[in-house]
């Protein structure tokens, strides 16, 4: 029955070919330091997953953002666990983006023909940086709100534009509801969107080009 | 074994290494999306699941206001916690009497769809604005599409107090 309904959608998808294209590709002699994206990516599945059950109860507004976190760790069922993964699978995340792009720095993975998959793959950390950055203000306690200060400070001191940042960061002089509802905006939508999109050119990438081989003795 | 010497791909196992393996993370992907979808289910369902809380006597006004045979207005303030919210909010009843011994208390929501209703004396009905719901003096449904009479309150008087029972 499931041959039958799997060949049917084949005939008309060619799912087969997909599928053996990303999952049954042939890999080259590594070694588990080369499952580092495969474990990123599972992270961030779990970042996008978890978020978005987080959006269902909290608020972006100064009034609300504290006892709506509150809310979701005391109050929900699971709330603790949902916040939980979000919180740690974040720290994960900057980590894990960071070994494996030193994975790709020390065995070389970033030589032709995949210096497009590299130069994604910065901006994708890029991306995880600013991720950690706006998601660390939604709490909106005293860690966060000193922590964004400090944050914001920091872009403000580059020399000719950094005022300039500072004010487009906070949505003006203080650090304000815009600032909250502005780092909620690029937390749950922008960086999200340009994530997604990346990550699928990136995997795009690796399955059109294959992944490189571990480095041998005389490499 | 010996058998095996002869036949490197023995069929003496019943299931063949690679479609067990292949079992195997299906089973193991199986298992983390449970771990997701089960508290998941739970943490968007929680709030809907709560049970309601404990109903309890709440003051209405002096008895001495419901005047014989006309529903009377009263509101009562009550705190109600939503989420994180709280909330000061004004039930709103009609209490009628007709010997100024035993009295019945009337919540002002439609049972078709929880609009308000109003006393017109003059008709000497309930009206309901949506619908044109239409309730009698003892909240009985005299026309429209409302499906029960207006739903009445546990009451009681002390020392001259009105109370209602609510949520």
């Amino acid at each position: 029955m499931m041959n039958r309904i799997g060949d049917w959608l084949d005939e008309r998808l060619g799912w087969r070919k997909a599928w053996e294209a990303i999952f049954l590709r042939k890999i080259p002699k590594v070694n588990w330091l080369y499952t580092l994206g495969s474990a990123t990516l599972f992270v961030a599945l779990n970042q996008i997953i978890t978020g978005i059950l987080l959006t269902v109860y909290y608020v972006p507004t100064p009034d609300h953002a504290y006892d709506s976190v509150q809310f979701i760790t005391t109050g929900v069922s699971a709330g603790w666990l949902i916040r939980g993964l979000h919180h740690w699978g974040a720290s994960a995340m900057v980590i894990l983006t960071v070994l494996h792009m030193l994975r790709v720095v020390f065995t070389g993975g970033y030589k032709f023909p995949r210096e497009v998959t590299w130069i994604t793959g910065v901006a994708l950390l890029l991306i995880v940086l600013g991720f950690g950055f706006t998601g660390y203000l939604l709490p909106w306690d005293q860690k966060a709100f000193w922590a964004t200060i400090v944050g914001t400070r920091i872009a403000g001191v580059a020399p000719g534009v950094g005022s300039t940042i500072l004010r487009a960061l906070r949505g003006g002089e203080e650090l304000s509801a815009v600032t909250l509802a502005r780092f909620y905006g690029a937390h749950v939508w922008m960086l999200p969107a340009a994530l997604i999109a990346l990550v699928g050119f990136h995997l795009y990438l690796i399955v059109r080009l294959g992944i490189s081989a571990a480095p041998g003795r005389e490499d | 074994m010996a058998d095996s010497a002869s036949h490197p791909e023995s069929d003496s196992s019943p299931v063949p290494r690679r479609s067990f393996l292949g079992l195997a993370v299906w089973a193991a992907g199986g298992m983390i999306a449970a771990v997701y979808a089960i508290p998941g289910v739970a943490y968007l369902m929680g709030p809907a699941l709560q049970k309601a809380k404990a109903e309890e006597w709440i003051p209405l006004g002096p008895v001495s206001k419901v005047e014989p045979g006309v529903p009377t207005l009263f509101r009562a303030d009550v705190r109600r916690q939503t989420g994180w919210i709280v909330n000061d909010e004004q039930l709103t009843v009609y209490v009628l009497t007709d010997d100024g011994r035993s009295y019945i208390a009337l919540s002002n929501v439609c049972t078709h769809l929880g609009c308000r209703v109003r006393w017109v004396e003059g008709e000497q009905l309930f009206f309901c604005p949506c619908h044109n719901g239409v309730f009698g003096k003892q909240g009985q449904v005299v026309s429209g599409p409302p499906p029960r009479p207006l739903d009445p309150y546990p009451v009681k008087v002390e020392a001259g107090q009105l109370y209602i029972q609510a949520a």
